[in-house]
């Protein structure tokens, strides 16, 4: 079993930070026309993030101690993992937890026939049963979920596998509790990024890896030795399209990573022509990207496997980065056409073309549309004053923005998790780029311990 | 660990890198000597032959790993020239930049010249660009510097098919410092000379 990497969740209440932020955003936004700024004029309204089970407004969890079917070292120590990571997998998703101080204050839990009383008593409403045990050679989970107030059972599963890696459970039952809500969970769900962790002096280069959503597990995908970069996911979850350099001009290539194959050059540039900013459509049948081939960069979209090719720009300015709307129907994407670097809209046809970042900052790339349909904004990179760079969303219907991180170093290459709940994005702190998480509403940051060197570009997948 | 017995033939090696490293490095000098005398700070390399032969000999990873991989060296044909230094000055651009400056088009036209001295060179000019701004948009603009510069060398009769345009963006900076002079450095066209 490799040796996983805690990962370090450093969390802060920035409330007051984002505060400050978004007025000096709207200010910029008002620009002249305001006057006098407004302090605590629109702060925008965001929709409460809080989990819904049966009509109940975020019920307290109770997650006591998973409950070993048998006494030996093996089941314990499954069951101890299970407990941490299952408990961690919840917080993230923002559930809310009765205190762990006065679980170990009433009798333990009779896994069999729990005594609801106690837990209604310490303020539980949801009452989350574990019980595993290793025999056989195969590990055994079993979990339930009650409603405390009736003790009537809402989840029960039942999940058998190899032992060796006790998190992959938790992650399961996790997702499968949030089925409860109305959100999808994310526990199952990995992050790919690029590294220099495996560079050397003689022969530096960057490879793609793939982690576990919560930084545990890392392992590489790609072993070239070469300039790897840009990878996003294939929305099946089976394939990564990337940039390589391994045949001398940046390329897109396509990883299959479960077969443990590529191909190259996927757009078929030919000589000099590079490509690179490859972006699934939702569907997964269609691919845009960014080529030179027709003199300066363009955004051309292709089916999947690079087929037919149709150019949807066509300005000599450089027009690169895109990325779908969630229908697959719109593609923003950068350009300087006016000068500097600034988020455009298209329909996917190239047609209807209109600006998306206005007079908020100078420097506006790297979209990243929210996938979750009710969430209708952009998330991306932003130069809001000369210096360094930091990730902020653009609200689609009202265009204001909001700004997710400040005062981290730089930040960039922001990407979405499936369910549209949290960022993910790279940020340089102390001469050292690390693989940084944030909620929607930029809080909760936390820097995922990947790995050695540094990491950067990641991509959330499914 | 049987010690001794694999450092009997590690001496070896390391006398037959030795020979190996002497004749190469004789050969690489002119390559060496011409290493950006401009910028300091290289240390360890562009010292001269000699003392890089002296500090190759005693570091044992490099000869560790030459003699482990059971390989010997050669030189790479046509890679004499790829690396930093080279016969080709750098040109630099302003930030945010592809524009080509007086200074870069006097340093292409000296370019043009010696290339056509060296009528079977061939030349991957390499845009790069300063670590400020997303991969993306500086792959784009690392692209239009190189191609900037193969547009010039073209305009002054030097044969395309000579020339390759390559962007390497952001991704493989000269300087590593977070300052204006590395900023400076790193927004460059190279040019990698092969034959």
């Amino acid at each position: 079993m490799a040796k996983n990497h805690a990962p370090s969740r450093r969390s802060s209440s920035r409330r007051s930070d984002l505060a400050a932020a978004l007025v000096a955003v709207a200010s910029i936004a008002l620009g002249a026309a305001t006057a006098a700024p407004r302090p605590q004029a629109q702060e925008p309204q965001l929709p409460a993030d809080r989990i819904v089970i049966g009509g109940m407004q975020a019920p307290k969890f109770a997650v006591p101690d998973c409950v070993p079917k048998r006494p030996d070292e093996a089941s314990q120590a499954a069951c101890r993992t299970i407990t941490q990571v299952l408990r961690a997998d919840l917080r993230f998703e923002n559930l809310s937890f009765v205190q762990e101080s006065l679980i170990s204050a009433i009798p333990p839990l009779n896994p069999q026939a729990p005594k609801f009383e106690d837990w209604k008593g310490i303020g539980a409403n949801i009452l989350v049963v574990t019980q595993a045990e290793v025999a056989n050679g195969e590990l055994v989970t079993e979990v339930r979920v009650h409603f405390v107030d009736n003790g009537q059972s809402m989840l029960q599963r039942r999940y058998s596998g190899k032992p060796d890696n006790p998190r992959t459970f938790a992650h399961a039952a996790s997702d499968d509790i949030m089925t409860l809500t109305q959100y999808k969970g994310v526990a199952k769900t990995r992050i790919t990024f690029v590294s220099d962790r495996d560079s050397s002096k003689e022969r530096p280069s960057k490879e793609l890896y793939i982690v576990d959503y919560d930084g545990f597990n890392p392992r590489r995908v790609t072993v070239n030795g070469s300039l790897n970069i840009l990878p996003t996911w294939r929305p099946d979850g089976a394939a990564i399209a990337y940039v390589s350099y391994r045949q001398g001009s940046p390329q897109i290539f396509l990883a299959k990573i479960f077969e443990g194959q590529s191909v190259a050059n996927l757009s078929g540039e030919k000589g000099d022509g590079q490509a690179f900013s490859p972006a699934f459509s939702p569907d997964g049948k269609s691919l845009a990207f960014a080529s030179n081939r027709a003199g300066s960069t363009d955004i051309f979209v292709a089916g999947a496997d690079g087929s037919s090719p149709r150019r949807l720009t066509t300005t000599q300015a450089k027009d690169t980065a895109p990325c779908f709307s969630p229908t697959g129907q719109e593609i923003a994407f950068t350009s300087d056409r006016t000068g500097t670097p600034q988020l455009w809209l298209m329909d996917a046809d190239g047609l209807n073309v209109r600006r998306l970042s206005v007079g908020s900052g100078n420097y506006n790339d790297g979209c990243a549309w929210n996938p979750a349909k009710q969430y209708s904004e952009v998330a991306y990179t932003a130069r809001l004053e000369a210096g360094g760079f930091d990730i902020a969303i653009v609200d689609l219907a009202t265009r204001q923005v909001r700004q997710i991180t400040e005062g981290r170093g730089s930040c960039e290459y922001p990407s979405w998790a499936p369910n549209g709940r949290h960022l993910v994005f790279s940020c340089q702190r102390n001469k050292r780029w690390e693989i940084t998480i944030a909620d929607r509403d930029g809080r909760s940051l936390q820097t995922l311990a990947t790995g050695p060197g540094n990491n950067v570009q990641p991509d959330w997948g499914p | 660990m049987p010690f001794p017995i694999a450092r009997l033939p590690l001496t070896f090696l390391v006398l037959a890198l030795a020979l190996t490293l002497g004749a190469s490095c004789t050969k690489r000098t002119p390559a060496l000597a011409s290493a950006h005398p401009g910028e300091g700070g290289a240390g360890a390399e562009g010292d001269g032959a000699a003392q890089a032969r002296t500090q190759q000999l005693q570091e044992g990873p490099d000869v560790r790993a030459i003699g482990g991989e059971g390989a010997s060296g050669s030189d790479i044909p046509g890679g004499a020239f790829t690396g930093e230094g080279g016969p080709l000055a750098d040109i630099h651009f302003e930030l945010d930049s592809a524009a080509l400056s007086d200074g870069a088009r006097s340093t292409l036209e000296k370019h043009a010249l010696w290339l056509q001295g060296q009528r079977g060179a061939r030349v991957t000019i390499e845009g790069h660009c300063d670590e400020r701004g997303t991969t993306e948009y500086n792959l784009a603009l690392g692209e239009q510097r190189a191609r900037a510069a193969r547009d010039y060398l073209v305009s002054l009769g030097v044969g395309q098919d000579r020339l390759r345009v390559v962007s390497f963006g952001k991704e493989r900076p000269l300087a590593t410092g977070g300052d204006e002079s590395s900023y400076a450095q790193n927004r460059r066209a190279h040019f990698a000379v092969g034959r």
